[in-house]
């Protein structure tokens, strides 16, 4: 590296400390993203309810708390439009937090065998 | 002081100035440092309190020795044996070797990036009270005659309260948690600092690598205290309150005790010992005058021992039967580490390696260092193997081990930083020849007291026994044990008269007194309040050395002589109380809960006055309406990287909020299914109506996304009302959740019913807690924004609120899917 600064310090689409606006964002796709939120959230409930979705409860259900939770990360939380810095600061935390809680489940026999039955983990 | 080229000779008869200039700075008195915020002060307060706490675990040390020198010791008795160990271990850890770390974060890192202060200087003030409040509070057990006795790692069951009965692991767990506020604030601070403080051209390249270990010491910190913080949590519920979290006859496991303790432990020995190898990082290419050998591969090893040392922890837990995929797969992980390890180790010998050398006090341990510390990174890797670990584990093997790492590595590099920047400290340099002395006597002390430990253990002698028949063929080298012991005292009082001898009457050091490479060198000794008259401009790496040594491509900063000619008034951060009066309406409240309820709540709201006091005491009486351009360099919230160091400060709070959460919510999930009794979760949630809770919450966030877009276009009317309904929708959400659990207790589901309840009610309580302080915090921000005392000018701090208010939302989306939906 050479010069001042790293070049992607001053790289992203907009503001990278707390400038008058995140581009690409507003009132409009704010609404947006809510309406999104409802429809997913009332989708989740209703999947719960149906016992023929039984079987795929778990992934389906995953997959769009996923997806709520990326939708609020990157618009309201502006991750998508802010400095790079803030997803990193954010996104491996929370990479490492996942891997802990996978490692966990799987150390007390959630995910298959750590070589002993489930109940000698605990 | 070594000569370099005319430009470093000009340079020193400006630091002269700039010294005399310094000198003149009232020093002031008591209160003076009770209020200061400067990152200096605060670095020697830490110093100094570590030292202390380093003597006392010390002396408890030599009191351990004392009763294992001979068979059938009588010195102390079974209880106080435990109570000193366990005080022993946990001072070592949390009040010395820690915060002695941070004494040299506190002190040396502005310097070395070319700033002027840490990015929050009233939150390092908190931070260090909070951590000498801490100290006193743990060690005020021994006056009571209930010192935590359950060992430094408070391994459940013994820990709760049918098996630790008395406050003795009360005050272990709340001084524990007490203190990781310290150190989870202290590391936001330091790491928001090194990434947006940086002098102009200070790339993360050119970065003394001492700068580079405390930036992944605090990754490690930000994000290792918070499981740690959850398993005290937990603790504290199963011992105040009667949850079953760690107890089996309830469903619960130890297990888990022993998993949250190593996840946040594991990374504790790289939180102690990263510091040490940049510390000696720096000083080896100083003695030997070379430059640091490998730099980039010393960069690259550093960040990798960070990465990989979350996913070891499970070595310390060979003997409790994990099974062998686990033990594999933890084994495979801890031998890795080998690898940066060893890349280190070579480096450093390469540095060296044909370097002109200077026997002086700080390369004697900085030397000494990298020989304690491979033995015991030798002995480590014989602990990754499975089978090998468990014929060491629990044995006097494992002492040797980690005493050759933390005290052969940790307190060796302390001792050689302590010598080397002693003298930018306090102006004076420490008599080399009693530098010496304590050195060998340290050196030989403390192989005669950890190396036979080695024996120790292979003959089978367990760790933790307060004493031991004769005739087991250990009684020699127990002796020998407490002769190493006692001569490491003797070493220790060489040093404080060393000090004492020094601080009076010490040879001046000037402003460079070992021909230094970084940019501390640079100023007087001790540097001005402002320590830059003018922020440096860096071109090169080993800027300081390359600007006095210039060769064939260039010198190293713009311009030297300007570091320490003030151009012009410069405004440093005004002394502020509210730090320790904030810190001792807390220690109230910890207190408290050994003292009786009304105390508690008493220090609770002390607690909140004084935060809200500490939050709004820069809040104007009127606010500056005033626009400034983004990325104005005159707003001191704006780093050289054009970020506001609030708002990554936040982020970075969130990032370690990550894992909090994560660990809360990793146990409800393990822990589902293990209840031995109803409620189940199918028996009692209602889904129907925390649908309508997760409504409001979701729509909580769209109104405070508007409130954001509002003051972010001038519309400090729209922001308010904005502010005022997300407030609100927050409340409603809050509503809803005493609703539920008002509704869940007359269902017969109390906290204490099954692991179901404990764990639930633990994870969506904290959930609440969050929320609780948003709103206060949006109700304060609405509040000052209807006084005017906050305008449009001021969108960060409403920034702020939003982040944390959408991240408080996330972690709600992570609850209703995995505890509602998925049951």
């Amino acid at each position: 590296m050479s010069g001042h600064r790293a070049p992607e310090l001053h790289g992203g689409e907009a503001t990278a400390g707390h400038g008058p606006a995140h581009a690409g964002a507003g009132p409009r796709t704010y609404l947006v993203v809510a309406m999104f939120l409802l429809a997913i959230t009332v989708m989740e409930v209703w999947i719960f309810y149906v016992p023929a979705l039984a079987r795929v409860l778990v992934p389906i259900l995953l997959i769009l708390s996923t997806l709520k939770f990326a939708l609020v990360a990157m618009f309201y939380m502006h991750l998508k439009f802010d400095h790079a810095w803030f997803s990193y600061v954010f996104i491996g935390p929370l990479i490492i937090a996942i891997g802990l809680a996978v490692a966990l489940l799987w150390l007390f026999g959630h995910l298959g065998t750590t070589g002993v039955p489930p109940a000698g983990a605990g | 002081m070594a000569n370099g080229a005319d430009g470093a000779g000009d340079h020193a008869a400006s630091v002269a100035v700039a010294a005399h200039a310094a000198a003149a700075e009232d020093t002031g008195g008591l209160a003076s440092w009770l209020t200061t915020v400067d990152h200096k002060r605060i670095g020697i307060l830490y110093g100094a309190t570590a030292l202390a706490f380093f003597l006392i675990a010390g002396a408890e040390a030599l009191l351990i020795r004392l009763q294992l020198a001979r068979p059938d010791g009588q010195i102390i008795g079974a209880q106080r044996y435990n109570e000193l160990f366990t005080m022993h271990g946990t001072s070592m850890v949390f009040l010395a070797l820690m915060p002695l770390s941070a004494a040299f974060f506190n002190y040396l890192i502005p310097l070395m990036i070319g700033a002027r202060d840490v990015a929050f200087p009233r939150l390092n003030a908190f931070s260090y009270w909070v951590f000498l409040l801490g100290g006193l509070f743990l060690n005020a057990s021994w006056l009571v005659g209930t010192a935590p006795d359950a060992g430094w790692f408070g391994y459940a069951p013994l820990t709760t309260k049918p098996f630790s009965v008395g406050p003795h692991s009360d005050f272990w767990l709340l001084g524990l948690l007490f203190l990781g506020t310290s150190s989870i604030l202290a590391s936001l601070n330091f790491l928001v600092t090194i990434l947006n403080l940086r002098a102009p051209g200070m790339t993360f390249l050119r970065l003394p690598l001492f700068v580079w270990t405390t930036l992944v010491t605090n990754v490690l910190i930000l994000l290792a205290f918070p499981p740690i913080t959850v398993a005290l949590i937990y603790l504290m519920f199963d011992r105040f309150f009667g949850t079953p979290f760690y107890l089996p006859a309830g469903g619960g496991s130890p297990l888990l005790w022993q998993h949250l303790f190593w996840i946040f432990g594991h990374p504790e020995v790289y939180i102690l010992i990263l510091p040490a190898m940049g510390i000696v990082s720096e000083v080896l290419p100083t003695f030997s005058r070379k430059s640091l050998f490998g730099y980039p591969s010393m960069v690259y090893a550093t960040a990798l021992i960070g990465f990989l040392g979350f996913g070891v922890w499970a070595h310390h837990m060979f003997a409790v039967g994990m099974g062998p995929i686990a033990d594999a797969a933890f084994g495979l992980t801890s031998m890795l580490i080998a690898i940066p390890t060893g890349i280190k180790i070579f480096n450093w010998l390469s540095t060296m390696w044909g370097g002109s050398l200077r026997f002086q006090a700080p390369f004697c341990f900085a030397a000494a260092f990298v020989g304690m510390f491979t033995i015991g990174g030798l002995s480590g890797i014989m602990h990754a193997s499975p089978p090998v670990d468990l014929q060491q584990t629990d044995s006097y093997f494992v002492v040797a081990h980690f005493h050759y790492v933390l005290f052969g590595g940790t307190v060796l590099a302390l001792f050689a930083g302590i010598y080397y920047w002693f003298p930018k400290m306090t102006g004076r340099l420490l008599d080399d020849r009693l530098g010496q002395l304590h050195f060998w006597l340290m050196l030989i002390g403390f192989n005669l007291t950890f190396f036979p430990m080695h024996f120790l253990g292979l003959m089978g002698m367990p760790r933790r026994i307060y004493t031991y028949a004769p005739g087991l063929g250990w009684d020699l080298w127990n002796l020998v044990c407490t002769v190493g012991a006692g001569l490491q005292g003797v070493s220790l009082l060489v040093f404080l008269a060393n000090v004492a001898k020094s601080l009076r009457t010490g040879a001046p050091a000037g402003p460079d007194p070992w021909d230094g490479r970084t940019l501390e060198w640079a100023l007087p000794s001790p540097p001005p309040v402002y320590n830059f008259a003018t922020l440096p401009t860096v071109l090169r790496r080993d800027a300081l050395w390359q600007a006095k040594h210039p060769d064939a491509r260039g010198p190293g900063l713009a311009d030297l002589r300007a570091l320490v000619t003030p151009a012009g008034p410069i405004h440093m951060p005004q002394p502020s109380g509210w730090p320790l009066l904030t810190a001792l309406a807390m220690i109230v409240l910890v207190a408290g809960a050994l003292l009786h309820l009304g105390v508690v709540i008493v220090g609770g709201l002390l607690t909140l006055l004084a935060a809200l006091a500490f939050a709004t005491e820069l809040v104007p009486a009127a606010a500056d309406h005033g626009a400034r351009a983004v990325g104005d360099h005159a707003d001191p919230h704006i780093g050289a990287t054009g970020l506001d160091h609030r708002k990554l400060g936040i982020w970075v709070f969130i990032g370690s909020e990550c894992l909090f959460f994560g660990t809360l919510i990793s146990t409800y999930m393990v822990y589902r299914g293990r209840s031995l009794q109803g409620p189940y979760p199918h028996d009692i949630l209602n889904v129907p109506l925390i649908t309508v809770s997760t409504f409001v919450l979701l729509m909580s966030s769209f109104t405070m996304v508007l409130g954001v877009a509002a003051i972010q276009a001038r519309d400090v009317r729209a922001a308010r009302r904005w502010l005022l309904a997300t407030a609100a929708l927050g409340t409603v959400f809050l509503a809803g959740q005493v609703y539920e659990f008002n509704h869940f207790v007359h269902e017969g589901l109390g906290l204490t019913t099954n692991l179901f309840a404990a764990t639930f009610y633990v994870m969506v309580g904290f959930h609440g807690a969050h929320v609780t302080v948003g709103v206060i915090w949006l109700s304060a921000l609405w509040y000052l924004l209807t006084r005017g005392r906050l305008g449009a000018r001021d969108e960060a701090l409403v920034d702020m609120a939003g982040l944390y208010w959408h991240f408080v939302d996330v972690v709600w989306i992570a609850i209703f899917t995995l505890v509602y939906l998925i049951q």
